[in-house]
């Protein structure tokens, strides 16, 4: 998947499919192997890795938007961002996701994310922004290609996009430049936190994935729902 | 899942500060600040204006929201609040706002400018983009490497500076054929540079233009015309070296290697170099290296680190007199001279090198005979030719003068007169 600076993604359909098309990694053979361990540290380790890219990418992107969007206290209404996957959940919610609902909703969520920022490429954005935006998505697609390894690793399916739930951005043309601002502003800010968010469900993870070998197995047999 | 999960001592003292508001937020119980948009909204939306224009908005507040009235509005343009004597209330619904005389956009996304509540929350908003239209870009110039290509740069007019996203596109067509392209990979060589990689034709012109796009109107160049044979460069000549030549204290030899198009295009090529001493900034050129790959730099100074470029004109490109365009200089290469031999009586301690005659009477005629070629221009194939010859001489010699001190002498005297012209 090449993302050219300058290319134009659609404002009304997305082209996410290819997204959806990220092939499975075959389950890792589950005698002798090191197990999800590995691949899940490095999936923490990468959202780590994008927070840090996003922080001076946002910074850069909101200076462009200029004041007040980059002010640090800036909170304009959130509008037209109810399709925007939130990272905000009950804490209870939180702490009793199986392992497969945790991967599922962040394997989404950055689906969704990555689609939303591709459109974020806009024509008048200066040449080296688009460089960043295209140079972050890149970064966002490893890291789902991180997260669908883990599933993998796992044993659990991929989500497949439902028909006619494909993410579609704007509501439209009329759109005026302004609330175009405002949306770019939260998709930055809802990014920031799920890169937040994720660093805490994959440490969980990783804690999880801890435990001596036959406590896996068990682990891995208890999986089924 | 209970399996695995850490207790709650545990949990608590991992669980980090920051996050704990966000995820006891409940997602459906969320206030959502304002409801912006649909209470009030802003004319003109996202308007384009001329530098130093007037401005009259309107902030309109929506009458379905209980208590929806215009008292205590305020306006913020860039995030700073707007002197209220700029704004009046038109109704019980309308605030305006009259702005004069406006400077160019702050950000090429335009100015941000806010009809606040009472209470500070943002109600609507709108873009304003105040600039200038492009001028005409010029100074329009194009290399093609060994004519598969076409690279062309261009100055834009006013400097560029609109306050407006400009759009600039490099079109190009063949002389009498018509059709319009565009070029499409833009920022090859700089901010005002576009790359066209192929299907470019020979042997008939070119007419190249740019054109200079924004919200406020449009700018078009002088059209160039040029055929893609005469703007031809190659890249520069790869694997430079420097080396000593041998002992002598004040030359280097540079090799290096033709660029390979020249083969596949037939074309000569004509060298240039440069060299500088290493804590210097001003490079001597060494001209009229003419297809050699090879060249002698004399008259340098001893013990000291030179830097050499080298770079290359095609020309003779399909039978044309013409010169193409100098390409790049190569790499930076470098390489230091030997340090001077201490002057001692009759050969001093050096080793001698190479066979390098060291003994008194032959040191001086080395020196008359580098004298001479010092001052000549020296890359001519003839001077080179002919020193080898009087080396290898002097090697033979010197292995002879051993065992007939008479004869040397005679020869010697004749090796001398012959370079000298």
């Amino acid at each position: 998947m090449d993302l050219r600076a300058g290319d134009s993604w659609g404002m009304l359909a997305c082209l996410c499919t290819v997204l959806w098309q990220v092939p499975a990694v075959p389950a890792l053979n589950r005698t002798g192997d090191p197990g999800p361990g590995p691949s899940i540290q490095k999936t923490y380790d990468l959202t780590r890795y994008l927070e840090h890219q996003l922080r001076s990418l946002a910074g850069t992107y909101l200076n462009y938007l200029g004041p007040p969007f980059n002010e640090p206290d800036f909170n304009p209404p959130r509008l037209g961002v109810e399709t925007l996957p939130k990272a905000t959940v009950n804490l209870e919610v939180w702490r009793s996701l199986n392992d497969k609902l945790r991967l599922t909703q962040n394997y989404e969520a950055y689906s969704h994310l990555l689609c939303y920022l591709r459109g974020l490429n806009r024509q008048a954005a200066t040449a080296e922004l688009r460089r960043s935006l295209a140079h972050f998505c890149t970064s966002l697609q490893g890291l789902l290609g991180s997260i669908a390894g883990v599933m993998a690793a796992l044993g659990y399916p991929l989500p497949q996009p439902l028909p006619g739930t494909e993410p579609t951005w704007a509501p439209g043309p009329a759109h005026s430049d302004f609330l175009q601002k405002m949306d770019d502003f939260w998709l930055l800010k809802e990014l920031q936190t799920w890169l937040w968010r994720s660093a805490k469900d994959f440490n969980r993870l990783k804690k999880k994935m801890q435990p001596p070998a036959t406590a896996v197995t068990l682990h891995l047999e208890a999986r089924g729902f | 899942m209970p399996a695995g999960r850490p207790g709650p001592a545990a949990q608590s003292a991992r669980r980090p500060p920051p996050l704990l508001p966000l995820l006891l937020l409940c997602v459906l119980g969320a206030p959502r600040a304002g409801s912006g948009a649909d209470t009030a909204v802003i004319s003109p939306q996202d308007p384009t204006l001329l530098i130093g224009s007037s401005l009259q908005a309107t902030c309109s507040v929506r009458g379905d929201t209980p208590g929806a009235t215009a008292e205590g509005l305020y306006w913020t343009l860039n995030g700073r609040r707007l002197p209220p004597e700029l704004s009046r209330m038109l109704n019980a619904s309308t605030m305006a706002l009259a702005l004069a005389n406006l400077n160019g956009s702050r950000q090429q996304s335009g100015d941000n400018l806010v009809c606040h509540a009472r209470d500070g929350s943002i109600l609507a908003g709108s873009c304003l983009y105040v600039g200038l239209p492009p001028e005409k870009p010029f100074n329009i110039s194009c290399w093609s490497k060994n004519m598969k290509d076409l690279t062309c740069r261009w100055t834009p007019g006013a400097h560029g500076e609109t306050f407006l996203h400009t759009n600039y596109s490099l079109k190009y067509k063949l002389r009498w054929y018509g059709q319009d392209n565009t070029c499409e990979e833009y920022h090859a060589v700089g901010p005002h540079s576009c790359h066209i990689p192929k299907d470019l034709a020979l042997f008939t012109p070119y007419e190249i233009w740019v054109e200079a796009t924004n919200r406020l109107g449009s700018a078009r160049s002088d059209v160039l015309t040029l055929d893609i044979l005469d703007v031809v460069t190659t890249d520069p000549p790869p694997d430079v070296h420097v080396s000593r030549v041998g002992g002598l204290e004040d030359q280097l030899s540079v090799r290096w290697v033709s660029p390979p198009a020249l083969k596949d295009f037939l074309f000569q090529a004509k060298y240039q170099i440069r060299y500088r001493v290493e804590d210097s900034v001003d490079w001597k050129v060494v001209d009229d290296v003419s297809n050699q790959t090879s060249c002698r730099l004399a008259g340098l100074k001893p013990g000291t680190v030179y830097f050499v470029q080298v770079r290359c004109n095609p020309f003779g490109i399909y039978g044309s007199k013409k010169a193409g365009i100098w390409s790049e200089w190569s790499h930076p290469t470098a390489a230091s001279t030997p340090r001077s031999e201490r002057p001692g009586p009759g050969g001093g301690a050096c080793e001698p090198r190479g066979g390098e005659p060291s003994s008194g009477p032959v040191r001086r005629e080395l020196k008359q005979f580098l004298g001479w070629l010092k001052k000549h221009a020296y890359c001519s194939n003839l001077s080179f030719r002919l020193y080898d010859q009087w080396r290898a001489w002097m090697q033979k010699s010197h292995k002879t003068r051993n065992q007939d001190e008479g004869i040397l002498s005679s020869g010697r005297r004749g090796a001398a007169r012959g370079p000298a012209r």
